[in-house]
């Protein structure tokens, strides 16, 4: 009972600092309203972290918290519970962790905003949404959070509305994830057909026992659940929305876009991995869209010029390769990079919004350089962030980006190269950001120079707490081969059990012999390191600065120093490098969202057309009816006429 | 007799709603139109329905076809004025006809005549007893409830027609 | 039953207060009548009526579900009541006819929801109607508002014209008025059905699809809502498109339930049709209150995705979805009524403009009345349409017609968030509107109603 109660606080404390900031945002100090809602979010993290170790020290039991009974039609009955177990408790310590931090942040980032009650109140309530998705025991629930967090985000997108193009981001990011939501809810409406129950508990055991692997209604299922996850987590064809939303206040691109909302796709998959298990073709699907998007994603984001541009597009290829772990079904890997990326990714958005801060609001990197004399803990920070993001040991995103791309190796070893590939490039623009953000010489106007400073306490608390994240995170998940036991994976392993009647493979130990996945690590640690040189040799060394939008051959500025190696190296690699990122940029980018956006068209050219119907003349109306009668009656009399 | 009656009515019936058609003042249509009613009345009657005929002068002759005069009057149709009928319309006019005629000889031709059962033949069933027995057992909520529907449309066609303060007289 | 009474008797009552100089009086007092009626009405939930025969002769039925469709209605009346404040406070108001007409037409509604007969669906749907056309006209000196009540009546008589020529077929062919007992022709001759019959089915469906603006006879639906005082848009959208809708449910369930297959598909069809025209029509709106009107008919069209499903949970899917939808709609006439007053009368996108800024309150209740129409989670629109689309997935065979409602449901996200965006987005100029108490009751219980619905849908979903 106690439990019940504990878990029902969770998402109860963010959802009354919503209240108490949305409706009286007009009365409360900013101070308060700060205090107020990062209070909240601290609460239910505590509240969270007490659930965990109630958790871990009664055995480990999955726990159901009935709350109420929510709807009940015909034989369907839905409660309104939540389901403790060590996925929710993870996401649950991801959220509300990570979380907490933002919201400290964003104390010091948005407290000069005119706006800042009602922005805490929304940061608020997307907790509370995201903490609904988690923590609900069914789909419906999940549903709810989904669409609550959609919301949120479209809010928050759009919150310094002014901007006329930030509002039609948010139109565009919600517009793509009720896309991704129908396919989701036609999921969920297979399921209740299916299964006659949302319940997770109820539904897994089910079909494991109904199905076996490869029948086409768990195909249906699954993929219709799929679509929702490709719109929720940005996956190809619908994710331009995603480094549109950068829109929003960075924190919002921190907390929403990079370590909590984007993942819930990934989340409803793990969460149902049986169903995936049992449908071989969708993971397939799934290997092959995640594998795309984030080639193609990285390849954009090679020359970018905004510094949460880049951020954004590195965002979406990270998501990829969550995904291509599950399609490989190494869910709890997924899971692994999960949290490593929520703390890197956290981080480096949060660094650049630190930076963007000491810039006075500049986000075009070409207009930085040399900061990292002014701004010491950012730049330290930074630099940890995207030695984690890009794979190097002994950082976070090593252990877990290696863990997938293992799993991948012993899947398909086509698929492997590739990742190892992406994995080169992720490091080359990250490292490019680094570079032209914090070394060589200033390029900013002479007011920025002299309002260079380091950021609030509320800021870089944060942003230490998080770098040390980052640094040990991997802590969670060595791996074997190094004389450790993987604790997340078998602190997940429970998670698994019905999968695993489905496929021996799945959470099953690696079958590599120790030296291959050695191998493997020093191929990948290599990579990254060849494409971190190169990025230092052009950004550094030679102090590349990307040319600026105006100049027309976008290369002459590159040659301008130039060696006969150089020239080989530019018109080699660097060259056909960035015509692929302009490529995917501009034409592919814009074909998707052509066809994305024509559908929109297409609503408004025939709302106009039926408009045209409405003619206001009396006559008119009466032959449109006598006709709709005649068709009517000859439909419904068809079987007795003919 | 009765027969001779009924020939006599349905001669009356035929001329004055052909009279209708042809009559060039609308005035003289018009009462010609009330002729038939009451001829049409004068069948009922034949058919023992009194009821009926009584309800078709009270209604089509007494309200009805006086709410046709005013109009008339109202909008000053006495002169006959020659209107343009598009020939479109004609031929659509022409087609309709035809068609509601093809109907009606349809109609004719699978036409059975029913004898009435003589043992359980009501011949009071027209009658006005018998009708308000119905009306004022079985069917008394729905009558009473018709008064709700004539209150509504009263009301509201006084609230309608009432001239408010400062409006324009437009007659 | 004993509400009809009392209903009656209170718009007489109503009309006699008119004499008094002081209008003070009649909106309250035509409230007390409303919440007696709404009393009296909910009496007899576990004691059916069983006046003495004389009265009832099988005209019409007390159950749980009459009285759960008529309490709607009364919910309805008594939301929207508050906000005729502004109306009857112009000097040429004629505010005693306007609530005895109000009064009377809840008669004609409460007749449709609980008719055994079809006498008495007929004369419920014609005071229900003639009703409306007067109320749609009553602002005599704007012209739109007289166009409105002249083509609302043109086209309604049309419909009544088939409704009751279908009534006549009806009883042509099984020599009953009675719900029961065309019920019982048709099971008793099951293949030998006189074509009579057929027809007959085919015009009243057509009459009541009128009345609930269904597309293809939807086409008088946007001009007289647009025209008619908001008001009693309200209204109409909301009183009116219940007891339709009832009544054509009740209609199939008891007396067509044989004939489902003859009847389903051309339901279906009619729904998806109603569907996108309605979504389609509305996403290309300037004006609210058309906009307003589209979505009426759009929310015809989920409704009668109910009505085919045909399942013992249809007839609950469709009480839960019409109580969410009139709340939530009357919610918004509620607002656009306040905000119209202080923008000239303009009642478009554009007059919400900035609402946010001094008017958070009926910002608040704005946004949540659209995210209930939009069936966003959290709000009783969410749940009606859940209901509404798990009885017809549980049907079977009607995944085309869901597929296309869940697509034409993301269309209506867009437009119903247009007005969301007008208010806390784009830059304007409103006043502070001052609210009276009633109206800030009826705003907190819409409010209410609506989270109610969409938190614990299962108090309401239990219910009958």
């Amino acid at each position: 009972m106690q439990l019940t109660l504990l878990c029902a606080l969770v998402p109860l404390f963010p959802f009354i600092g919503f209240l108490v900031n949305g409706l009286g945002f007009r009365n409360i100090p900013n101070s308060a309203a700060g205090v107020i809602s990062t209070a909240s979010a601290v609460a239910s993290f505590v509240v969270s972290v007490l659930l965990f170790s109630n958790f871990l020290s009664g055995g480990s039991q999955p726990f159901t918290a009935v709350l109420f009974d929510w709807v009940s039609v015909g034989g369907l009955k839905i409660q309104f519970s939540y389901l403790i177990d060590q996925l929710s408790l993870l996401m649950l310590m991801v959220v509300t962790g990570v979380g907490s931090l933002i919201h400290l942040y964003s104390m010091g980032y948005m407290h000069h905003d005119e706006g800042f009650g009602k922005f805490m109140a929304f940061l608020n309530l997307f907790m509370f949404s995201m903490l609904l998705l988690v923590m609900g025991s069914n789909y419906l629930i999940m549903f709810f959070g989904w669409e609550g967090v959609g919301l949120c985000s479209y809010l928050l997108i759009g919150f310094w509305n002014k901007n006329v193009s930030y509002g039609d981001a948010a139109r565009k990011a919600f517009v793509m994830n009720r896309i991704g939501d129908l396919g989701f809810l036609i999921g969920i409406f297979l399921i209740i057909n299916t299964f006659g129950s949302v319940e997770y508990q109820q539904v897994f055991p089910k079909a494991v026992e109904l199905f076996k692997a490869g029948d086409s209604t768990v195909f249906w299922i699954t993929f219709c659940l799929f679509i929702g996850a490709m719109g929720k987590s940005a996956q190809i064809p619908l994710y331009t929305w995603l480094p549109d939303a950068m829109a929003g206040p960075t924190p919002v691109s921190a907390l929403i876009h990079a370590a909590t909302m984007v993942t819930a796709g990934i989340y409803m998959v793990i969460r149902s991995n049986v169903l995936y298990t049992l449908a071989p073709d969708t993971l397939e699907i799934i290997a092959i869209v995640g594998l795309a998007t984030a080639l193609f994603a990285a390849s954009i984001g090679l020359f970018q010029n905004d510094i949460k541009k880049v951020l954004a597009y590195s965002t979406v290829s990270q998501l990829g390769y969550m995904f291509l772990a599950l399609g490989v079904m190494a869910y709890s890997s997924a899971m692994f990079h999960v949290m490593t990326h929520a703390f890197f990714k956290a981080l480096l958005f949060l660094g650049a919004g630190s930076v963007i801060h000491a810039m006075g609001g500049e986000q075009d990197i070409r207009k930085m350089g040399g900061l990292q004399g002014h701004i010491k803990i950012t730049f330290l920070t930074f630099l940890i962030g995207t030695i984690a993001i890009s794979g190097i040991p002994p950082f976070a995103g090593f252990f877990s980006k290696d863990e997938i791309l293992m799993h991948v190796y012993e899947h398909n070893k086509l698929l492997w190269a590739l990742g190892v590939v992406g994995s080169m490039m992720t490091s080359f623009y990250m490292f490019r950001l680094l570079f032209l953000t914090f070394f060589g010489t200033f390029r900013g106007t002479k007011h920025q120079h002299e309002h260079l400073h380091e950021s609030p306490l509320s800021m870089t608390v944060p942003l230490m707490v998080l770098a040390v994240l980052s640094v040990f995170g991997g802590a969670l998940g060595l791996p074997e081969v190094f004389g450790f036991n993987h604790q997340l994976a078998n602190f997940m392993s429970p998670l698994f059990e019905h999968s695993k009647t489905v496929n021996a493979l799945v959470g099953a130990k690696s079958a590599l012999p120790h030296s291959t996945e050695y191998a493997l690590m020093f191929v990948s640690v290599m990579a990254v390191a060849l494409s971190m040189t190169a990025a230092w040799v052009l950004f550094v060394k030679k102090a590349n600065v990307p040319a600026s939008d105006e100049t027309l051959d976008g290369m002459t500025k590159v040659i301008y120093n130039k060696y006969y190696v150089d020239e080989i190296y530019q018109a080699a690699i660097v060259k056909p490098l960035y015509s692929l990122s302009e490529f995917c940029h501009s034409v592919a980018e814009t074909a998707m969202d052509m066809l994305v956006e024509s559908t929109g068209k297409l609503v408004n050219v025939a709302g106009n057309g039926f408009r045209q119907l409405q003619t206001g003349i009396v006559g008119y109306y009466v032959l449109a009816m006598v006709a709709g009668i005649l068709l009517f009656a000859v439909f419904t009399l068809r079987s007795v006429l003919f | 007799m009765v027969q001779n009656l009924f020939y006599f009515l349905t001669f009356l019936t035929l001329l004055s709603a052909l009279m209708v058609i042809f009559s060039k003042n609308p005035i003289h249509s018009v009462l010609y139109l009330i002729l038939t009613f009451f001829t049409i009345s004068g069948h009922y009657i034949l058919l023992n329905a009194q009821f009926l005929a009584a309800v078709n002068i009270i209604v089509y002759a007494g309200a009805i076809m006086v709410l046709f005069l005013f109009v008339i009057m109202f909008l000053d149709l006495k002169k006959e004025s020659e209107q343009h009928i598009p020939a479109l319309a004609k031929v659509a006019g022409v087609i309709a006809g035809g068609m509601l005629l093809v109907i009606f000889v349809a109609a004719f031709k699978s036409m059975q005549t029913i004898t009435p059962d003589e043992a359980s033949f009501n011949s009071q069933i027209g009658l006005v007893t018998t009708l308000g027995k119905v009306l004022f057992k079985q069917y008394l909520l729905p009558f009473e409830l018709a008064s709700v529907l004539f209150l509504s449309a009263m009301v509201g066609a006084v609230m309608l027609g009432k001239k408010e303060e400062g409006e324009r007289n437009t007659f | 039953m004993l509400s009809i009474i009392l209903l009656s008797v209170s718009g007489i009552a109503s009309l006699f207060l008119g004499f008094n100089k002081s209008r003070s009086l009649l909106m309250p007092a035509t409230l007390l009548f409303l919440l007696v009626a709404l009393a009296v009405n909910l009496w007899d939930w576990n004691v059916p009526f069983t006046l003495s025969s004389a009265y009832n002769n099988g005209m019409m039925t007390v159950d749980k579900t009459t009285i759960v469709f008529s309490a709607i209605l009364l919910v309805s009346a008594l939301l929207v009541i508050p906000f005729s404040q502004n109306y009857i406070d112009r000097p040429q108001a004629q505010p005693a006819e306007y609530y005895a007409i109000l009064l009377f037409a809840l008669v004609g509604g409460i007749m449709m929801t609980a008719y055994d007969n079809l006498i008495m669906l007929f004369v419920g749907v014609e005071i229900l109607s003639i009703s409306m056309y007067v109320l749609a006209g009553s602002d005599k000196r704007n012209l739109r508002s007289t166009e409105a009540a002249l083509k609302y009546f043109l086209m309604g008589a049309f419909a009544t014209g088939f409704l009751l020529f279908g009534v006549a077929l009806l009883y042509g062919a099984t020599m009953s008025f009675s719900i029961k007992g065309i019920a019982d022709y048709t099971n008793a001759n099951v293949g030998n059905l006189s074509p009579l019959l057929y027809v007959g089915i085919v015009m009243v469906l057509i009459g009541v699809l009128f009345k609930v603006s269904a597309a293809p006879f939807h086409f008088w639906t946007p001009d007289v809502y647009e025209g008619s005082p908001s008001l009693f848009t309200a209204f109409m959208s909301t009183v009116v498109k219940t007891a339709g809708f009832a009544a054509l449910y009740r209609l199939l369930a008891v007396s067509f339930t044989g004939l489902y297959d003859y009847w389903a598909m051309s339901i279906a069809v009619v729904a998806l049709l109603t569907l996108v025209v309605g979504n389609i029509t509305a996403s290309h709106q300037h004006s609210f209150k058309r906009m307003m009107a589209y979505s009426g008919i759009s929310h015809a069209g989920y409704l009668l995705i109910a009505v085919t499903a045909f399942q013992n949970t249809s007839q609950d899917a469709i009480l839960f979805y019409s109580l969410a939808y009139s709340v939530a709609t009357i919610a918004a006439f509620g607002v656009l009524i306040l905000v119209a007053d202080k923008q000239q009368g303009s009642e478009d996108f554009s007059a919400f403009n900035g609402l946010a800024k001094n008017n958070p309150f009926l910002a608040f209740v704005m946004t949540l009345a659209m995210c209930s129409l939009a069936g966003i989670p959290l709000t009783g629109g969410f749940f009606g349409k859940f209901l509404i689309f798990s009885s017809a997935f549980a049907k079977g065979g009607l995944n085309w017609l869901l597929i296309g409602a869940i697509l034409m449901s993301a269309v209506g996200i867009y437009y119903y968030f247009k007005v969301v965006i007008a208010m806390y987005i784009r830059e304007g100029k409103t006043e502070k509107i001052a609210l009276t108490g009633l109206q800030q009751a009826a705003f907190v219980l819409s409010i209410l109603l609506t989270l109610l619905l969409g938190v614990v849908p299962n108090l309401f979903a239990d219910l009958v």
